[in-house]
This record gives structure tokens, C-alpha cells and sequence, in this order.
């Protein structure tokens, strides 16, 4: 993947440019690989977030952000916990459909430029 | 197992989220705990019965039954209300912060957490749990002797019960009363008495095994709960314990004083499938009150509504093989 130095602070729609977002526990030896895991499963979860997006299924698309924003946070990846809160905020405030999609759209943007640390 | 590495302390994390398990688990390594996990609220419920763990890490989200109500069940379960409950979850508002805590929990730590700060709340929880256990502890321990007191008794009494009767295991209850104790308080004084009480108690511990629970049960009268031991196996254990009180001597006032104890014995096996700790107590009771009419510094055995004394005949229970054990 590219750096994109300038561009890595801005929130885009999906597709967009977006630096590589890396963990802020790479260096901490007791988590490099178990963040590693984590973002090796991203893939998974971003094709089940856009599964859960596409039929509307907003319980599991809840939980899926619930936990997402929980987890997120604890591997080092702020902006997956910031985002994922925003979606869980809208889908429990009952938001209007464009919004849920966009900030779906958004979280699946930064899990996709999350960066899988390597091995030391 | 090396006696001087204290068993790591134990913890439950319930989570669905199989990441925050791991994480949990690379975050506590620095505390040497042992981390356990399920990732459901029933199975959670199960395991923490079965397994005790000195602390919970509870989520709210679980699928099927919520950490809320898991926390409920937990708090109103005997042998888990006293194992501290923090609630590590996502869900942040105010509302299910004061309902967790109002629930019985010790503390509540949201999700994504500080990894510094969760370990320090783990530590300032099982600090606490451990005072806990030791006042618990002391709440069970008779002051004079350093036994376990009459309510821990009762209370290992009735759950031995239950797993005797579960795995078909025979358990016996040894009743002891010292001889003319009111004769040797009225003699030599109270002060006295407590020295001959502590003296019989040291005997006691002694002479008995060390998975036999020794107890003061009262004034002058001592119980000792004899797991998984028959009748026969307790006679030999009593009129060890009953020759240890004999031979023990006492000195008030340049005078040597010899101190006997009576002793009446009971066990499970012989009476009956739904038998109670009261009734388990009467018939060693019975017995105790043979050995005293006896004239007292001897052992009887209930049996099938017969009291045997044992003492200077160990064969009064016949030859062992008619017992088809």
C-alpha cells in the first residue's frame, strides 16, 4: 500500500484515498500478535458489515458496531472505535437510511486502510 | 505443586467477542492471573459455579441471556454472590452503569478500555475479594481454640452431605465432651478451663487426618466431620483422639491435672438415603450419651439403632468382611 502522508487525518466515502492506519500497539511485543489477528480478520468482517448494510438487517449491524467499536480501541485503532460509534449511534437513534449507509461506508473505508503489522 | 508459588488468582471474562478475549488476556498477563472464558451468559453462570474464579469480567451484550441478568443470577447464587463482578462492556450511558453497580458489581470499566487502568481495578477487586475470605475465614474460627466454630460446622455438615449422597461416599460425624468439666472449671477456675480446652482442641488437630474437619461445637463439646470414612476406619480415628485427650496433662497450682473426653460416633451409611445433619448429629448425640453413662473416657458407635462401645475391644464391630466393603 502507498502512504498517502497528506490524507490520512480525513474521513472519506467509500472508495476514496485514505493513508494506511496502523496500530498504536505494533511495538508493544505482548500485543503484535494479537493485533495482527485482528487485522487479518478485518476482511471477514468488512464483507459481513456490507452484507448486514445491503439487507437492511439493523439489529445485527448493531452489534456488529457495538463490538466493533469495543474491540477497536483496545487493538490501538482509534478512528475503528470513532467510527463505529457513530454507526452504532445512528442505528440506536433510528437514523434515516442514507445516513446508516454513509457511516457504514465510512467504518468499512478504515478497516479497509488498517495496516497488518509484521512479525519482529 | 511447590507451597511457596501461591496459586495464581483465577478470571472469568464473559464476552461474545472472541478479539476482546484475546485482549483481555494479553492485557492481565502482566498480573500473572489466570484468565478464563466463556461467551455466553448461561455457560458463564455454569462455569463460574463450577470453576469459582476470584473475579468476573462481565459484558452487557451477550447473545440470549444479558450480562445484566447474568450479574443477578450470579449475586443471588450461594457458592458465587461473594466472587467481585466488574462489568467491562461497550455500553456507556449512565443508566446501565448505576443498574450494573445497583446489581451487586464492584466496578464498571467501558469498552474500548485503558489497558493501565483495567489492571489497577482488577487489583483494587481481588484486594477486596481477599479481605473478604479472611474476615469470612475468621467469622468461622472459634476464638479460644482455633477451631473451626459451630457454624462452619453446620455448614460443611450439610454440604458433605449432599456430596456423600451424591457419590454414594460414606461420611461420619465424631461427637467429643470433655468429663467433669464443670468440676475442673469449679476447682482450678475458668482460666484454667480455657487452658484445658485449648489443650484437648491441640490434641484434637493433632490426632485427626488432615482432610478431618475438627470443630469446637459448643462449651466442653468438640465435633469432628470424618469425610469418606466408614464406620469402622472412624473407630480407630476416635479412640486415637480419645487416648490423645488422656494423655494429655495439665499443671494448676503444682498439681497435675488429667482431663478425659467422651466420644460418640455416626456415620451416613447406616442411616438411611434422606438422612439430615440434624439426624446425623442426634445419633452421634445418642452414642456421646452412651459413653457418658458408660462412665464416661470411651468411644460408642451408633449402629443400625445399636450403640457399641469400642473402647479396649476394637473388635466389637465383628469381622470386617460381613460389611461387603
Amino acid at each position: 500500500m502507498r502512504l498517502h502522508r497528506d490524507t490520512g487525518l480525513k474521513r472519506s466515502r467509500e472508495g476514496a484515498a485514505m493513508g494506511p492506519i496502523r496500530s498504536a500497539y505494533e511495538e508493544d511485543p505482548d500485543m503484535l500478535e494479537i493485533v495482527r489477528e485482528f487485522a487479518h480478520e478485518l476482511p471477514a468482517r468488512i464483507a459481513k458489515l456490507e452484507t448486514l448494510v445491503a439487507g437492511c438487517e439493523h439489529a445485527a449491524l448493531q452489534t456488529l458496531a457495538h463490538q466493533l467499536k469495543g474491540a477497536g480501541g483496545g487493538y490501538g485503532f482509534g478512528q475503528i472505535t470513532e467510527a463505529a460509534a457513530l454507526l452504532e449511534q445512528a442505528l440506536k437513534s433510528g437514523a434515516a437510511e442514507p445516513q446508516i449507509k454513509d457511516r457504514a461506508a465510512e467504518l468499512c473505508a478504515i478497516l479497509r486502510a488498517v495496516v497488518v503489522p509484521e512479525t519482529r | 505443586m511447590n507451597p511457596e508459588v501461591p496459586n495464581p488468582n483465577r478470571v472469568l471474562v464473559i464476552d461474545d467477542s472472541e478479539s476482546i478475549h484475546k485482549l483481555v488476556v494479553a492485557r492481565l498477563r502482566p498480573e500473572g492471573l489466570e484468565v478464563l472464558g466463556e461467551f455466553d451468559g448461561e455457560l458463564g453462570i455454569e462455569r463460574a459455579v463450577a470453576d469459582q474464579p476470584d473475579l468476573i469480567l462481565l459484558d452487557i451484550g451477550l447473545p440470549n441471556v444479558d450480562g445484566f441478568e447474568v450479574c443477578r443470577r450470579l449475586k443471588e447464587h450461594a457458592s458465587t454472590r461473594n466472587i467481585p463482578i466488574i462489568f467491562l462492556t461497550g455500553t456507556t450511558d449512565t443508566e446501565s452503569k448505576v443498574r450494573g453497580l445497583d446489581l451487586g458489581a464492584v466496578d464498571y470499566v467501558t469498552k474500548p478500555f485503558d489497558q493501565v487502568e483495567l489492571r489497577a481495578r482488577v487489583r483494587a477487586a481481588l484486594r477486596t475479594k481477599r479481605l473478604q475470605d479472611i474476615l469470612e475465614q475468621q467469622s468461622f474460627l472459634d476464638g479460644l481454640t482455633g477451631l473451626w466454630n459451630r457454624s462452619y460446622l453446620d455448614r460443611r455438615l450439610e454440604s458433605e452431605l449432599n456430596v456423600a449422597r451424591r457419590y454414594g461416599r460414606p461420611l461420619t460425624l465424631v461427637l467429643a465432651d470433655v468429663d467433669h468439666f464443670k468440676r475442673v472449671n469449679d476447682s482450678f477456675g475458668h482460666l484454667f478451663g480455657d487452658i484445658v480446652l485449648q489443650g484437648i482442641a491441640e490434641g484434637l488437630r493433632a490426632y485427626a487426618r488432615r482432610s478431618d474437619i475438627v470443630a469446637r461445637y459448643g462449651g466442653e463439646e468438640f465435633a469432628v466431620l470424618l469425610t469418606d470414612t466408614n464406620l469402622r476406619a472412624a473407630m480407630f480415628v476416635s479412640e486415637r483422639l480419645r487416648s490423645s485427650a488422656e494423655n494429655r496433662h495439665f499443671e494448676a497450682r503444682s498439681e497435675v491435672v488429667s482431663v478425659t473426653a467422651s466420644f460418640g460416633v455416626a456415620c451416613s451409611e447406616d442411616l438411611g438415603a434422606d438422612l439430615t445433619p440434624e439426624e446425623l448429629i442426634r445419633a452421634a448425640d445418642v452414642a456421646l450419651y452412651a459413653s457418658k453413662d458408660a462412665g464416661r473416657n470411651c468411644v460408642h458407635l451408633y449402629r443400625d439403632g445399636d450403640l457399641i462401645l469400642t473402647t479396649g475391644d476394637p473388635d466389637a464391630l465383628g469381622p470386617e468382611d460381613q460389611e461387603g466393603a
